[in-house]
């Protein structure tokens, strides 16, 4: 899939993490963190629980400040103070209780912060209008606009907050446990609408527990193991059972980096 | 991009134009407050066929004075409830704003001055309700439970429990008195106060947070939104509409207590539940209010011409607001209710 795309190798890195760590009190949750994102890429990020995969997004989300390490965005040092800072950065995240509110309907949500606008009251119709075409866009399947979130399946809503993100444009899009608890159909649905995401040229980085998961989507897989960034491999070298043992830290692995935690 | 024609769109694509289509009337609708229409509708035809006083224009005129300040509070406390908080003390700022307004009135400020004042009054207190809550975190409840006892007392405080009487030569005392096609100015207010309502409610960005804010706050504050702001500014118009409705209240009655008003926040709460606004917050109707006030009021000019016992009206008040929530959860509420309930057996 990565080869698949234009190949403009050059300017085509969008996010460097280096050395990243943040500490909670005397809990040290990153311990020094590595991770790279290309255009068009979609990497998983696996690792254990409280291997600290959901605080090292939040740290590229802006939601939680680092300590020590370095942000780079197309090569330019950053620092995220707010989350409205990582936006600025277009940088997106859809977390796992996706900020949706059950009792608007899909476009309200969709727009939720940024509805246009015609003098002081909300522009209803161009709402609807510029939703529907987000939304047909990205093949997402709801009845209408005009549904209620609440009244949608688990899998309508993990699409149309996926939509919300990449209305916004982002050049990195962050997907937190997106196929958790979802029915196979729909797991397909997402996955499928992740791969049209990317094919658009966002780097997307995918935290999920399902491994398999991975191996239908990612191009990349970076392992995360005690807040450290430990393996980071392309996924045609890997099958599942190296994976498991990437993750588990047991004696099958064939590091790459080698941990020297 | 932006082609929404695009004949290779199968049937499994759905095309923009038909995602974007509204759904019918019938589906839109709020179904409690159509069960409510249907009960005050009833009732009102009752009152029309048992008292032919009723229906006379004296009567329907008295019963739109009457509706006035439930209506004018309802709707600001829709938007309250709504966003899932809850405004008691409301009652106590009618109170304190009508009992006070008659004081500066009797010292010798002009008409205008109090006018301005009563609502800066009713502003101010909605706005100590809104700080304490949006920005300290105190439950609305416990917040607004506490300045309904402190907003009254004060006021009892500074009149000494006594009315105020109001000079009938001032603008106010005239305001109370003035009739504009057969209505009362509290009634006209009270129209006014509910169309601003509804274009607020659904036509602007603050109705769509105050919605959101009472079905996931936190989703509406990753938006981008401050959560903050918008409830406060929630509980400071109710505040408002109390100061409003309290300056209209003693201008009709030529006097201000503060004694007046009590239990008067549950009168409005009752209206506005009635309607179909959830208590849970999230789902709010400004039509339902105007519905749900009626009904209240309906009941008991009804009772009163029929010159029942006046201990009735509340007794057939709360009896019909427990049949119409009930009526109400069963359509919709109730089958979650039972899944609810058996899970956990």
């Amino acid at each position: 899939m990565t080869e698949g795309l234009p190949a403009d190798r050059t300017g085509d890195l969008l996010v460097e993490l280096a050395g990243i760590t943040k500490s909670y009190g005397p809990v040290k949750s990153l311990r020094g963190v590595d991770l790279t994102l290309r255009r068009g890429e979609v990497l998983g990020l696996v690792g254990d629980n409280g291997a600290g995969k959901s605080t090292l997004m939040k740290v590229l989300a802006g939601a939680v400040q680092h300590d020590g390490g370095e942000i780079r965005v197309h090569g330019k040092p950053v620092r995220f103070n707010s989350p409205s800072d990582a936006q600025a950065e277009k940088i997106g995240i859809v977390y796992q209780d996706l900020a949706l509110c059950d009792t608007l309907d899909v476009a309200s949500n969709l727009f939720l912060g940024r509805e246009p606008k015609r003098g002081p009251f909300i522009d209803r119709k161009a709402m609807h209008e510029q939703a529907a075409r987000i939304l047909a866009d990205l093949h997402v399947k709801v009845t209408s606009t005009h549904q209620e979130i609440g009244t949608l399946s688990g899998g309508q809503r993990q699409t149309v907050a996926i939509a919300r993100a990449v209305s916004f444009a982002p050049d990195v899009l962050i997907l937190d446990e997106p196929t958790a608890a979802l029915a196979v159909a729909e797991v397909e649905s997402v996955l499928k609408l992740i791969g049209d995401v990317a094919a658009q040229g966002v780097g997307v980085i995918l935290i999920t527990h399902r491994l398999q998961d991975l191996f239908r989507v990612c191009d990349r897989i970076t392992v995360m193991y005690e807040g450290q960034s430990v393996d980071d491999a392309a996924i045609v070298d890997l099958d599942i059972e190296k994976l498991v043992g990437l993750i588990t830290r047991t004696p099958q692995q064939t590091s790459t980096e080698g941990s020297r935690a | 991009m932006s082609t929404t024609q695009t004949p290779t769109d199968t049937e499994a694509a759905p095309s923009a134009q038909r995602l974007a289509r509204r759904s019918s009337l019938w589906e839109r609708t709020n179904k409690a407050t159509v069960v409510m229409a249907g009960v005050t509708l009833a009732v009102f035809v009752f009152f029309a066929v048992a008292d032919g006083a009723f229906l006379s224009f004296a009567n329907l005129s008295n019963l739109a004075t009457q509706v006035g300040p439930v209506l004018i509070v309802g709707v600001a406390m829709t938007f309250v409830i709504t966003a899932g908080q809850i405004d008691l003390s409301v009652g106590s700022i009618v109170a304190f704003v009508a009992a006070i307004s008659a004081q500066l009135l009797v010292a010798g400020w002009d008409s205008s001055l109090v006018m301005v004042a009563a609502l800066l009054m009713g502003l101010g207190w909605g706005l100590v309700n809104g700080w304490f809550t949006a920005y300290q975190g105190i439950p609305a409840f416990i917040v607004t439970l506490a300045t309904l006892s402190v907003v009254r007392g004060l006021a009892l405080f500074q009149t000494g429990g006594f009315s105020v009487p109001i000079a009938s030569t001032t603008f106010v005392a005239q305001l109370g008195t003035a009739k504009w096609l057969g209505f009362s100015a509290t009634a006209w207010i009270a129209l006014v106060v509910v169309v601003v309502g509804l274009v607020l409610l659904h036509g602007t960005q603050f109705g769509q947070y105050v919605i959101g804010i009472g079905a996931a706050a936190e989703s509406v504050r990753r938006a981008g939104v401050n959560v903050k702001l918008v409830t406060m500014s929630a509980l400071g118009f109710s505040g408002l509409a109390a100061g409003l409705a309290g300056l209209l209240i003693a201008a009709r009655l030529g006097s201000g207590s503060a004694n007046s008003a009590q239990g008067f926040e549950l009168t409005v709460i009752a209206a506005v539940v009635l309607g179909g606004t959830s208590l849970l917050g999230g789902r709010g109707t400004i039509v339902g209010t105007l519905i749900g006030a009626l009904l209240t009021q309906i009941i008991a000019n009804g009772l009163t011409l029929l010159s029942v016992s006046p201990y009735l009206t509340p007794i057939i008040t709360g009896t019909v607001l427990v049949l119409v929530v009930w009526i109400n959860l069963r359509g919709r509420d109730l089958a979650w209710f039972v899944q609810r309930l058996t899970r956990r057996a």
